[in-house]
C-alpha cells in the first residue's frame, strides 16, 4: 500500500524519466569526451584525444568507429610534413547529439536532486 | 561490507563535470591572448611614427580669438590604421591557426578577425561620410555623444571594441574586464595637458603611447599568465 508521499506528482508521471531518452552511443563517458572536446575544438588530432582521454590508439580507435558509423563525427586522414595525421570533425548531427545528452544529463541530476530525501544522504 | 566505487561511465554528475572539464581544457589550450595584444600594441605605437613623419592637409581655416582653427586630414594617419590593422588581423589568425594545430586542435578565432576586419570598414566607412558631409558642426566642436560615437568607431575604439568578441569566444572573464578598461580609457580620454602646443604631429602621441602602453602590459600580463598555468 502507497501512501501520498508515494504518489509521483502528475508532470513527472506523465513525462518519460530522462533515463529513457538517453542514447547508448553518446551515454558513454569516452566518447561524449570525444564530442565535447571536437565540439569546442571545431577539430581535433587523434593524438590530443589520444592524450586528453587517456586512451591506447586502438581503443580510441574503436570508440571513433561507433562515433563514425552513427555519423556523429567526421575522421579526415592528412599529412603535416612526413607526419601522417588523423583530424576528428563534429557532424550537425553530431552536434545535436552531444547537445540532447547534456541536456538529459542535466535533467536527470535536477531529477535526483528533487527525488532526494534527507534519508537517502 | 566493501566500498568499492561506482563507476565514472553511469554518474551523471560525474560524466558532466568531465565534459565540462574537458571543454575547459581545450578552451586553455587554444588561448593565445597575448598575440592579438602585442601585434594591436605594435600598430598602435608605428601610428605615432606615421603621425609624427607625415603632415596632415589643412583647409578652411578661420581666425578664433586665441589662433586659428583648421580642418585637419590626417590622410596618412587613416590609411595606416586601415592597411595596419586589416594585416594585424591576418597575422593574429595565422598565429592562433599555427599554435592551435601544432596543439592538435582547431580554432574559434575566425568570429574575432571577421569582426575586427568590419569594424575597420566600418570606421572607413563613417570617416568617408563625414568627409562628405564636409565637416558638420565646423568650427565648433561635434556634440558630446558624437565625439563619444567617433572616439568608439576610431581605429583604437575599434579594438577595444573587438577584443570584447575575443573575450566572449574565449570564454575568458579577466580578458572582458581588460577590454572594457582599455575601452574605458579610450573613449575617456586622458588628458594631463601633454600634447598641446606640441603641435600636429605630436598632438596624439600622449593618447597613443597610452594606449599601446595598456595594450603592451597586457599582453605581458596575459603571456605571463599562460606560462603560471601551463601544466608541467
Amino acid at each position: 500500500m502507497t501512501g501520498p508521499a508515494d504518489t509521483p506528482a502528475p508532470d513527472e508521471a506523465e513525462s518519460p524519466h530522462p533515463v529513457t531518452g538517453l542514447d547508448d552511443v553518446v551515454h558513454q563517458r569516452v566518447r561524449l569526451g570525444i564530442l565535447t572536446i571536437a565540439h569546442e575544438a571545431r577539430r581535433v588530432e587523434f593524438g590530443y584525444l589520444r592524450t586528453q582521454l587517456e586512451l591506447t590508439a586502438g581503443n580510441l580507435s574503436q570508440h571513433l568507429g561507433v562515433l563514425e558509423t552513427a555519423g556523429l563525427v567526421e575522421v579526415e586522414k592528412g599529412y603535416a610534413g612526413r607526419r601522417g595525421r588523423t583530424w576528428i570533425t563534429l557532424t550537425a548531427a553530431g552536434s545535436a547529439a552531444l547537445a540532447e545528452e547534456i541536456g538529459r544529463l542535466k535533467l536527470l541530476i535536477a531529477r535526483v536532486e528533487t527525488t532526494d530525501t534527507p534519508q537517502d544522504r | 561490507m566493501t566500498s568499492e566505487s561506482i563507476p565514472a561511465g553511469g554518474d551523471p554528475r560525474r560524466l558532466l563535470a568531465d565534459a565540462r572539464n574537458l571543454a575547459r581544457r581545450v578552451r586553455l589550450a587554444q588561448r593565445v591572448t597575448w598575440l592579438p595584444l602585442l601585434v594591436l600594441a605594435l600598430v598602435t605605437f608605428g601610428a605615432i611614427l606615421v603621425y609624427r613623419f607625415s603632415q596632415p592637409v589643412l583647409s578652411d581655416c578661420q581666425p578664433i580669438a586665441d589662433g586659428q582653427v583648421c580642418k585637419a586630414w590626417y590622410r596618412a594617419a587613416q590609411f595606416y590604421w586601415w592597411a595596419a590593422l586589416v594585416l594585424a588581423y591576418v597575422v593574429i589568425a595565422g598565429g592562433y591557426l599555427r599554435v592551435a594545430r601544432a596543439r592538435g586542435l582547431g580554432t574559434r578565432v575566425l568570429p574575432y578577425v571577421l569582426t575586427g576586419v568590419a569594424l575597420v570598414v566600418l570606421s572607413a566607412a563613417v570617416s568617408g561620410v563625414w568627409s562628405i558631409l564636409d565637416h558638420p558642426y565646423y568650427p565648433d566642436e561635434p556634440p558630446a555623444f558624437v565625439q563619444f560615437l567617433f572616439r568608439l568607431l576610431d581605429p583604437t575604439g575599434a579594438i577595444g571594441l573587438a577584443l570584447l568578441v575575443l573575450a566572449w569566444l574565449e570564454r575568458r572573464v579577466a580578458l572582458l574586464l581588460f577590454a572594457l578598461g582599455y575601452l574605458a580609457v579610450v573613449l575617456v580620454p586622458i588628458n594631463f595637458g601633454w600634447g598641446v602646443g606640441w603641435g600636429p604631429q605630436w598632438a596624439f602621441a600622449p593618447q597613443l603611447v597610452i594606449n599601446g602602453g595598456l595594450l603592451l602590459l597586457g599582453s605581458a600580463g596575459f603571456a605571463l599568465a599562460q606560462r603560471l598555468r601551463r601544466p608541467r
